[in-house]
């Protein structure tokens, strides 16, 4: 592992301009995650959480403010593979199959994917995809093309890990699953992660720590830590402490 | 029957997909056999399909010097004119300024009326390559649109993740753009094969020589012999339909193995960016300055001398500055006079019937699907071949080029707005039903709105067609208009005047095509929609 970075956005400005109106994404927005930690960004659609991810991964830049990835600028962060990625929609190339698409990221930072065989096989087995390493994304499930996008944001090894509503285009069943299978990935890697998402329960159940943002403009409204020890098991979905929590949090969601 | 006028969608479980066109078609040539047995059509100009093989057969021996020379020349151009094609689409896609600065040469590339240069192109070079050029031109806009429009309607989310990854523009374009780009591009090489081979043909009319489909038909257009004359286009046709069909084949396979997995079918954003640095005007001119450069690049580079090959200021000394230019002038405003409104009128007829019974295609659908593998057959015939065919079914007239420029416009605009409307979502269509309307509301408040893009796209392919199609009637049959004065100044070696003819046929295929898209524009702009330029 590259070794855990801390991400560190510090009063972040962004507005995007559409059909001459100009729309604050996000306003003076300030954010630590330490190295090794497990934040979750929720709040509504449009209140800018997928703009913080975009601007930690250098996909946008900032208008205002800092952003830095284990202290260098994302692009520096990027391009050494210290991050990986994992977006709402696999995004998996349609003409390659499992391991070629989990070997994506290392042909873009030009890494021989040879030295990365064992890593790779590894991945696909944690992931619980065995035997389908040759099958092209057509071939597979919604559910097991997100795991292989899983697994390809984590074979660069790396140490800061962006998930932007990875599962949120799965079923309830399929998505407390893979809730469950992305806590066990986690606790074995130990990066820093960053979930974005709009699923409460699925934020308590990851997070060490849950900020809520509110929309127009984007801001981080409240900062709730999240007590439970690991590993959590499924129990902790249908435990009264977790319920309350949830419900705590769904309250500063919509008003309070 | 009345059972499937109550439940459209099902077929008949045992009737094959294949039935009903295979059905159609033998109909269709039953029919043309009892018609050309009995000389029913314009006394016997159509011959019967039985007459036309016994013709074949009678002068095999003559076909295949001639197919193979058009065979040759048509390949050639159609490997050059799609490398730079696929060459030119990546740059235009990697800079947004080169595309804006090409935009003028693109435009008269595909505006540009081949026949009007294809004697330009036999004056200033040599051997098989006007042919080639011409095949090539062919073959350079359909497969460059089809590249810039692979590599840009990709899926933004695995262009993001290569980002992600620090990857550049180039790391996007290779990872991402030009693999998913690859059916469309095949998709473009489909149509651009059976376009090369119309390129060498018609090239094969402008230049001479001694062998070519080109140079045969015109060697028997003055015989009075129908048979041979449609073997020669059908044999064309074969040529251009088997090249259609192998890029089809093999567009199929790729297309198999990359498709069945979510691709987002949303366009890339398209704001106001690109070559800030540079204002807009400057790189307007400089979009027409490209076109005018190359055309003097290429008469200094070939080394043609000044009296036969003609630069650009050559053209407007010969028009304006000349002791005869008054003459000339007269002479090309007349037949530009001839030319035009037939143009226009035919164009006009052509996309009206084709965008009406594309509309109302929700109500005769069994109509537009029996018209649709006519359409995309007749797509595949290189026009040169059919309009001799024309002009023996309906003499030398004025009919006979209005007939032509219709038809020509017709399929190609039905085509596009068929296709374009089967885009329309289908919630879209049902909703105006669910609320209880009829089929004409339903038409106004939804099919006709939703065709227009598509109506102004086909308006924008068939406008430089209709006036391609005009010029060759006008040259092969009834001596008026541009067409024959730049026949006729090929008689005479009127070297100004075929130039002034070529120059002055691109301009106006270029005005009329900028004519469709400034309407275009200001009425989808007006309607809240986005044109698919």
């Amino acid at each position: 592992m590259a070794g855990a970075g801390g991400i560190r956005l510090s009063n972040v400005s962004k507005a995007f301009v559409a059909r001459g109106k100009t729309i604050e994404a996000l306003r003076d927005v300030s954010l630590t995650c330490e190295p090794g930690s497990f934040t979750a960004l929720l709040g509504p659609s449009g209140c800018g959480k997928s703009t913080i991810l975009r601007l930690a991964l250098g996909l946008e830049h900032a208008d205002g403010g800092r952003v830095e990835i284990g202290g260098q600028t994302s692009e520096k962060a990027t391009a050494s593979g210290l991050t990986g990625v994992a977006f709402q929609d696999s995004a998996l190339l349609p003409w390659r199959n499992v391991e070629d698409n989990i070997s994506l990221p290392l042909d873009i930072l030009k890494r021989d994917r040879r030295e990365y065989s064992a890593k790779i096989a590894e991945l696909i087995q944690l992931v619980g995809l065995k035997g389908f390493e040759k099958s092209l994304p057509g071939e597979l499930s919604g559910g097991m093309r997100q795991r292989v996008a899983i697994a390809r944001s984590l074979v660069t090894e790396p140490g800061v890990l962006f998930l932007d509503e990875p599962f949120g285009a799965l079923d309830q069943i399929l998505r407390r699953q893979m809730n469950i299978e992305l806590q066990r990935i986690w606790t074995e890697t130990r990066c820093t992660a960053l979930l974005v998402t709009h699923g409460i329960d699925e934020a308590v159940f990851l997070a060490d720590r849950v900020a809520v943002m509110r929309s127009r403009p984007g801001r981080v409204a409240s900062m709730i830590e999240i007590p439970f020890s690991r590993p959590r098991s499924p129990d902790l979905f249908s435990d009264p402490v977790f319920h309350k929590l949830c419900d705590g949090i769904a309250e500063v969601l919509h008003g309070g | 029957m009345a059972a499937e006028q109550v439940l459209p969608a099902p077929k008949p479980l045992n009737q094959a997909p294949w039935f009903a066109p295979v059905r159609n078609i033998v109909i269709l040539l039953v029919l043309w056999e009892v018609a050309g047995r009995f000389h029913l059509v314009a006394d016997g100009a159509l011959p019967s399909l039985t007459a036309i093989v016994e013709r074949f057969w009678a002068d095999r021996a003559d076909y295949p010097a001639h197919v193979w020379s058009t065979l040759v020349s048509s390949a050639l151009g159609f490997a050059i004119g799609n490398i730079v094609a696929v060459a030119a689409g990546i740059l235009f896609v990697l800079s947004p300024l080169a595309a804006r600065l090409f935009r003028g040469f693109n435009v008269t590339i595909f505006a540009v009326p081949t026949i009007a240069i294809a004697p330009i192109l036999a004056l200033t070079m040599t051997g098989i390559s006007p042919r080639v050029t011409l095949a090539a031109m062919g073959c350079y806009f359909v497969t460059m649109t089809a590249t810039v429009v692979g590599l840009t309607q990709i899926d933004l989310r695995s262009a993001d993740l290569v980002r992600a990854y620090g990857g550049g523009k180039w790391d996007v374009m290779r990872f991402v753009q030009l693999r998913s780009a690859l059916p469309i591009i095949l998709a473009g090489l489909q149509v651009a094969a059976p376009n090369a081979v119309l390129g060498a043909i018609l090239a094969e009319f402008g230049g001479g020589g001694r062998w070519g489909l080109g140079i045969y038909l015109l060697g028997s257009l003055g015989r009075a012999d129908p048979p041979r004359l449609w073997s020669i286009g059908l044999v064309a046709t074969a040529i251009a339909g088997i090249a259609y069909f192998i890029f089809g084949l093999i567009s199929a396979r790729v297309t198999g193995a990359s498709k069945a997995v979510t691709m987002t079918t949303s366009l890339p954003p398209a704001g106001a960016r690109t070559g800030g640095q540079w204002p807009s005007l400057a790189v307007a001119f400089g979009s027409i300055a490209v076109p005018l450069v190359l055309w003097w690049a290429f008469i200094k580079l070939l080394g043609v001398p000044e009296m036969i090959g003609k630069t650009p200021w050559g053209v407007i000394e010969y028009l304006f500055f000349l002791p005869l230019s008054q003459q000339a002038q007269t002479r090309l405003l007349d037949a530009m006079g001839q030319t035009l409104p037939i143009t226009i009128v035919g164009t006009f007829a052509g996309l009206a019937a084709a965008f009406a019974l594309s509309v109302s295609s929700r109500l005769v659908p069994n109509f537009t699907r029996a018209l649709m593998p006519v359409a995309l057959f007749s797509q595949t015939m290189p026009l040169i071949a059919t309009i001799p065919l024309f002009v023996l079914l309906l003499g030398r007239g004025w009919l006979v080029t209005l007939i032509i420029t219709i038809s020509v416009t017709f399929f190609p605009a039905f085509i596009t707005l068929a296709q374009g409307m089967k885009m329309t979502p289908r919630a879209a269509l049902d909703l105006p039903k669910a609320y209880g309307a009829g089929a004409w509301t339903e038409l106004k408040l939804v099919g006709i709105p939703a065709a227009l893009p598509y109506l102004f796209a086909a308006a924008r392919l068939t406008v430089p067609r209709a006036l391609l199609g005009v010029m060759i009637a006008e040259w092969l049959a009834t001596g008026k208009g541009l067409g024959n004065l730049l026949n006729q100044s090929r008689g005479y070696l009127d070297y100004g005047m075929i130039w002034t003819v070529a120059a002055a046929s691109v301009v106006l295929s270029v005005a009329l095509y900028q004519i469709v898209v400034l309407v275009e524009r200001r009425v989808l702009a007006n309607m809240g929609m986005r044109g698919s330029e």
